[in-house]
């Protein structure tokens, strides 16, 4: 009897050794593990043993039975992996391009304001609109800019009627805020403003505006000048100078101009900065009291600053955009380089 | 405003060089733009502010030097000898309109001899970009480049009946101005006139008619100042502009006119030989009262952020020409010079102070209390639907606001409302406010196919302006242009209001726009009683040769729509079982149509509903379609059985037969 094991072990080794294919191992397993297979014949032979030998012999037999179980599925797991048929030996190209796949972009104007969106976030200023169809009071006399002004001269104006016009800065957004709200405030208004400028490669009839506004009480020149500091550090990068210099706006006093130093020539002097080593980026300044008295606010309580910038000019300086009307002609040759 | 460097030497001494003098002046806010060099000199072009008129003369950029460089200005020579002849029987002057002119100072030169001027005059002019005439000319421009107040001079021979009359014009009268431009004038303009008619526009230009020429003899010098604004209507509204009335509309000095006469009349006295008729006709009104302004120490500090020393303060003020009338510790007094029309109020001195102090030596704080910031509502699904259509390969464009009046840009998809002109255009291009941003958008196509880029996928988020009451309705747009058909394009519609959380349901209308849309292939967008948008294939008069969609959402709607508000729902625990049907419908029969009867048959276990296609073949006969569909089915609590799949799938089988003749062409079990 134990000899008869002994043959099965033997043959059954020889098999598994020489199975090339599923089918053949499945034909195995049922061979030696079906229901009429090999091994439970060997069991069958069990009750015919001298009832001493009968624990051992059975105990061999089992042990085979799970040795050829874990042979078999083994191999049946090794077998299934290697199903795939096995790939010619071509060469593959890993240098070839990848498969085209075009991504979209905002468009650059939009980048600039959300950089700006987020830097003036930081420093805890909100979101604010107004209308780009304003009545003349808000782009002007609450701007204190009195009709037949000279100032008015600098802010040529497109009308729609005759106390209706397309405003010409996003300072009319600060009247409006403040129109409906009490201080503490701390806003910035990016928006479109329109100008009946001849298009050429500097200018445009339309161009957008980001307006800043801080009123509370105690709020000095010198938070401005920090509060710009933050900005210009945090929009431009670390290594930028700023420079405050004296300049009118009807809707401030002390009004300021603040440039920065040339990020083409690091300050030495060129094209882009008319050999200054400067360039003009921002117009800002204190509030102006009669501003606050047109929205009803205590000029001696509360103070504040006002700032705004030109998106389509901070854009160009940073990409070293030679052409305004590149924004606006949307050419996907343009567009796809932000 | 040009100035020449060595001019400006004469009145005020300083060690600068032409560049030094430059910065400085920049940083005290008059901006230098050029420096350029004119033989040996220089001429500096200087940036002058509107409210700064007193440095539109070389004496007020030399004030600022003496109050940068610590100097004192020194004023040119005024004295001269007058001739035994009275000046008054040979002109007078009336002021008829004293409010629009406060102050009129004549005098009158004879026997002058009309010649070039010196040749340091002229090279001065010339340096600043002036062209030498002569003498008299010359030097009515020498002394206003001076000074900042302009003058006039007029042939005293062709002034008739001996008469200066500053009044309003006459209906009918018209002049010819200096440079030839013929000007009909109105009643609200005001002008010189003589016995007889208008000789000069007052402030503007004076008339061809009076002009000094080389025969000129005798002459009347007229110094005089105007209401600003006034000159400012007047010359827009003739469209003439001068330096005279470039420096009357930002207004003049007052009390500088006397002096000013002077310095011409002695001037052409030293130049043209002539001789100064004794005394001056003077005609004032009003009280011109000089400014007085308190200004407190601790309110400057507050609003500066910084401690000035009051004798650094002191200091700045009384070089830039204030007088003090009294400080204290607390307070300083001061008197306003003349020509400082600017500064009326304490926060103009406070400007004064920190200009001259320098911005940039002021502190740098950054102090200002903590503020969370929080976006709105809008900014965020900006944000959102800007960052879905590009992760979709959509571009976003920027588009003119402002278009032209063409049938395409005249078309308005929102309201009947009419579009809004422009009442001052630049150009018929940009004549009103667009209503649509799709024909802009068209454009951009356009543009960007005749420069090689054939498949484009842009978006735009911008107003379309709608009139309104007194302003019109200014409506967020969201528009998108792409090269597909409209399925395609409807797919990214839906993506995007599925990920904006949109929970409402799109019902698609039929719409007709020929002029935008392909006819039958354009729809409404309903969400309820809201609007949404318009959407559908490019009109083939558009006359592209590919499909393109379009499609303009209002997005103000959509924002109100937008939920992303997020609950977790278990994941299913029992399987799914899916049927595939395809039924034999009328061609009439639409999807949404099938949709609402599949949905109102309530089998609660139907999961999902998904479209695969509709098929128009051999097989199916004329005038039906066969479309398919997928069904999923699936509870919470257990597994389905087949029977009730079954009764479930035939239930909806007959309601689609009775309610809309749908046949089952054939059924899969998945």
């Amino acid at each position: 009897m134990v000899d008869k094991l002994e043959a099965v072990t033997r043959n059954l080794h020889e098999e598994i050794c020489s199975i090339d294919t599923r089918k053949e191992a499945e034909q195995l397993r049922i061979k030696y593990l079906g229901r009429k297979g090999i091994i439970n014949d060997l069991m069958k032979l069990i009750p015919t043993l001298p009832i001493d030998r009968r624990a051992d012999f059975g105990q061999r037999v089992n042990s085979l039975k799970s040795e050829f179980t874990n042979s078999i599925e083994t191999l049946l797991q090794k077998m299934s992996v290697q199903a795939v048929p096995a790939v010619k030996a071509e060469l593959f190209d890993i240098t070839l391009p990848g498969k085209p796949l075009s991504g979209g972009k905002k468009h650059p104007l939009t980048q600039t304001i959300d950089d700006m969106k987020e830097v003036f976030a930081n420093l805890g200023f909100e979101v604010a609109y107004g209308p780009e169809v304003e009545l003349e009071y808000y782009n002007f006399e609450a701007l204190n800019i009195p009709a037949d002004h000279p100032s008015r001269t600098d802010f040529d104006t497109f009308y729609i009627k005759d106390d209706v016009l397309l405003r010409s800065q996003t300072s009319t957004v600060q009247i409006r805020i403040m129109e409906k709200q009490k201080p503490p405030i701390r806003i910035i208004a990016p928006g479109r403003v329109y100008r009946p400028d001849t298009v050429d490669a500097r200018h445009s009839f339309m161009f957008h505006q980001v307006e800043g506004l801080l009123v509370d009480e105690g709020v000095s020149f010198a938070d401005l000048k920090g509060v710009l500091y933050q900005f210009i550090k945090g929009y431009f990068g670390q290594n930028v100078q700023m420079r405050f210099r004296p300049s009118f706006f009807p809707f401030t006093e002390p009004s300021a101009e603040v440039d920065i130093s040339c990020s083409l020539c690091g300050g030495k002097g060129c094209s882009v900065c008319s050999y200054s080593g400067w360039v003009e980026i921002l117009g800002a300044g204190m509030v102006d009291p009669n501003v606050f008295k047109a929205v009803h606010y205590d000029p001696e309580k509360y103070t504040g600053f006002a700032f705004g910038m030109g998106v389509e000019r901070i854009t160009m300086l940073k990409y070293g955009i030679n052409d305004i009307r590149l924004f606006y002609e949307n050419d996907l040759r343009f567009l796809s380089q932000f | 405003m040009k100035i020449s460097y060595h001019w400006l030497k004469e009145y005020v001494a300083f060690q600068l060089s032409p560049q030094e003098l430059a910065d400085e002046l920049t940083s005290v806010g008059l901006v230098v733009a050029d420096i350029k060099p004119v033989e040996d000199d220089f001429c500096l072009d200087i940036e002058v502010t509107s409210n700064r008129p007193d440095c539109l003369g070389i004496i007020g950029i030399a004030r600022e030097v003496a109050a940068i460089a610590g100097g004192s200005v020194h004023f040119p020579e005024t004295n001269f000898v007058t001739a035994d002849t009275s000046i008054s029987p040979l002109i007078t002057v009336t002021v008829e309109e004293p409010i629009l002119c406060p102050c009129y100072s004549a005098r009158v030169i004879r026997h002058i001899t009309v010649a070039p001027s010196p040749e340091w005059m002229q090279k001065r002019l010339q340096c600043i970009g002036l062209r030498p005439v002569n003498n008299i000319v010359d030097i009515t421009n020498y002394v206003m480049m001076e000074t900042g107040q302009p003058l006039h001079a007029f042939d005293l021979d062709k002034i008739t009946a001996h008469k200066i009359l500053v009044r309003r014009a006459m209906s009918g009268e018209e002049i010819v101005a200096l440079n030839g431009a013929r000007r009909a004038l109105f009643h609200d303009m005001l002008v010189i006139a003589d016995g007889k008619k208008p000789v000069a526009i007052a402030g503007v230009m004076g008339g061809k008619e009076t002009e000094v020429s080389e025969v000129t003899r005798n002459i009347l010098l007229e110094c005089a100042q105007f209401e600003p604004r006034q000159v400012r209507r007047t010359s827009r509204a003739l469209g003439i502009a001068s330096d005279s009335s470039y420096r009357f509309e930002r207004g003049t000095d007052y009390d500088g006119i006397d002096r000013v006469s002077q310095r011409a009349s002695r001037l052409i006295k030293d130049c043209s030989g002539g001789e100064i008729a004794n005394g001056a006709i003077h005609i004032t009104s009003g009280r011109h009262e000089t400014k007085k302004i308190t200004l407190r120490m601790e309110w400057l500090h507050k609003v500066l952020g910084t401690e000035i020393k009051s004798d650094r303060v002191l200091d700045i003020l009384k070089k830039l020409s204030f007088k003090i009338l009294n400080d204290t510790e607390n307070f300083i007094d001061v008197e306003v010079p003349s020509f400082r029309s600017d500064v009326c109020r304490e926060i103009d001195l406070i400007e004064e102070v920190a200009r001259i102090y320098g911005y940039n030596k002021m502190p740098i704080k950054t102090s200002i209390s903590i503020r969370g910031h929080t976006k709105n509502r809008y900014e965020i699904v900006e944000d959102h639907v800007r960052q879905f259509l590009i992760g979709l390969g959509f571009y976003e464009v920027k588009t003119f606001s402002i278009v032209d009046a063409s049938p395409l840009q005249s078309i308005n998809l929102w309201l009947d409302r009419t579009g809004i002109e422009i009442v001052n255009p630049l150009r018929q291009e940009e004549s009103r406010l667009r209503t649509s941003l799709l024909p802009s958008l068209i454009n951009v196509k356009l543009y960007n196919l005749n420069h090689g880029t054939e498949q484009i996928k842009i978006f735009e988020i911008a107003k379309v302006y709608l009139a309104g009451n007194k302003l019109p309705l200014e409506k967020n747009c969201l528009s998108l242009l792409s090269d597909a058909d409209f399925l395609t394009l409807k797919g990214v519609f839906e993506a995007l209001l599925r990920n904006l959380g949109v929970v409402s349901l799109c019902e698609w209308i039929p719409f007709n726009e020929s002029r935008l849309f392909r006819d039958g292939r354009a729809a409404r967008i309903q969400m309820g009683n809201d609007l949404v948008g318009y959407f559908g294939e490019a009109s083939q008069e558009l006359g592209f040769k590919e499909i393109l969609c379009l499609v303009e959402i209002d997005l103000d709607v959509l924002v109100e729509k937008v939920n992303f508000a997020k609950k977790y729902l278990d994941l299913p625990q029992y399987p799914a079982v899916f049927r595939d049907l395809a039924l034999l419908v009328n061609e009439e029969v639409t999807w949404s149509s099938l949709e609402k009867c599949i949905i109102g048959t309530r089998v609660d276990f139907l999961k999902e509903l998904k479209f695969f296609d509709v098929y128009r073949g051999k097989q199916i006969p004329a005038g039906k379609k066969s479309v398919a569909f997928g069904l999923c089915f699936q509870t919470k609590d257990r597994t389905l059985t087949g029977e009730e799949v079954d009764d479930a799938q035939q239930m909806i089988v007959d309601t689609l037969n009775r309610t809309l003749g749908a046949e089952l062409r054939k059924a899969v079990t998945v």
